[in-house]
């Protein structure tokens, strides 16, 4: 009796949390334009220029800052269901497929296949290697090689679900990629400057190095139009990878146990990121001339794109927790760390080789 | 079939395509 009654109300509950917290998103989404608006025009002490901070730098900061403050007052936890961050990022995504022709696609694709290959397989294996020798439990093992080699929460939710790891071990990941991810959100486009870095090849460096999606784009929406287009490129091709290490890791350890099904191949297409088709396909309506550069259907298009990235990048900043940190000790941290700087050094290395060298791309 | 947030976001995506392909929504009302 009390299950059947307590049941629908835990998902009123749910519900309500969903859209009071979609609503706080939107209304910090408004406070992000209204700041990002006024200071874009002013020069900042030190003589920077305003426009320097960019929006992702903004919603990102003022999600910490309310993600503070709703703790402190204990609601975070009913407005998490409205913090959509993988959601929202992924319209935007679709939104930017709008003003990509096909052939830029086609040909940064190429690029970033190759680049997705050999980056994923020389940092999975590495952290592979590295959290072996700190001693870190197969399971983790698995899900932080394939976080940082892949696409941070998503891939970690992947191979977590092939590897059979516990609950705790993907809040850990997760909550490890997300503190990494966004200092070097803000820190990647500021390298990249000093160094003068074309902005396809800073594009390909952020898709290859950043670890999830959102801090991706934000890294290239701060550096600029170019890069952010690369960046989404570089990165869903490696997200596309989901599967295929997923299959292989469910092989696996399969093989290891020696009990459990065979995977079969239709876990490829299971973790499939559906997204990707959609901006595949606003890609083609772009190069057909559906969407037009004229039209102002491409005007509105990239607006409310940029509405879907702010939500994005504030829940980032809503849902970063370090609780989680304490519960399992330091190595995996200082693992996570080594392997990191490890992939942002090997991927600055291949995005100048491919994206500078052979397969330049002219936006 | 279950709709998954993947899914979700293709539609929402193309929703929103759709309507600014017809001309039904203004830029201004979007600007960030």
């Amino acid at each position: 009796m009390t299950t059947t009654t307590a049941q629908p109300s835990a998902e009123k509950k749910n519900t309500a949390g969903f859209f009071i917290g979609l609503a706080v998103v939107i209304v910090l989404c408004f406070v992000t334009r209204y700041f990002y608006n006024i200071v874009k025009p002013m020069t900042l002490p030190g003589g920077i220029p305003g426009k320097v901070l960019e929006y992702p730098i903004w919603a990102a900061v003022i999600g910490l800052i309310f993600n503070w403050v709703f703790k402190k007052t204990n609601v975070h936890e009913r407005l998490t269901p409205g913090f959509k961050t993988e959601l929202f990022l992924k319209v935007g995504l679709i939104l930017l497929g709008g003003k990509v022709s096909f052939k830029v696609l086609a040909t940064a694709a190429g690029g970033a296949i190759i680049q997705g290959i050999i980056m994923v397989t020389c940092v999975y294996f590495f952290s592979w290697w590295l959290a072996g020798k700190f001693g870190l439990p197969d399971t983790l093992r698995a899900v932080m090689s394939t976080a940082v080699s892949i696409c941070g929460v998503s891939a970690a939710i992947a191979s977590a679900g092939a590897v059979l790891a516990k609950k705790e071990e993907i809040t850990y990941v997760t909550a490890l990629v997300i503190v990494t991810a966004l200092p070097l959100m803000v820190i990647a486009p500021l390298i990249a400057r000093a160094m003068d870095m074309p902005e396809a090849v800073a594009g390909a460096w952020f898709g290859g190095n950043v670890d999830t999606t959102a801090a991706v784009v934000g890294a290239g929406t701060i550096y600029g139009e170019t890069a952010e287009t690369i960046a989404s490129i570089v990165k869903q091709t490696q997200n596309v990878l989901i599967g295929v290490v997923a299959f292989f890791l469910a092989y696996y350890f399969v093989a290891k146990e020696g009990e459990g099904e065979r995977p079969s191949l239709s876990i490829i297409w299971q973790r499939f990121p559906k997204f990707v088709l959609g901006f595949i396909l606003a890609s083609l309506l772009f190069t057909f001339g559906v969407i037009s550069k004229d039209n102002t259907s491409y005007k509105v298009i990239q607006n409310i794109k940029a509405w879907f990235f702010c939500a994005a990048f504030v829940c980032m900043g809503l849902e970063l927790s370090v609780a989680e940190f304490k519960k399992m000790g330091w190595n995996p941290v200082i693992v996570y760390l080594i392997v990191t700087l490890f992939n942002t050094l090997l991927a600055l290395g291949i995005s100048y080789l491919i994206f500078g060298w052979l397969f330049p791309v002219n936006l | 079939m279950k709709l998954t947030e993947d899914w979700l976001s293709v539609i929402i995506g193309f929703g929103i395509i759709i309507v600014a392909v017809l001309g039904v929504l203004q830029p201004g009302w979007f600007a960030f």
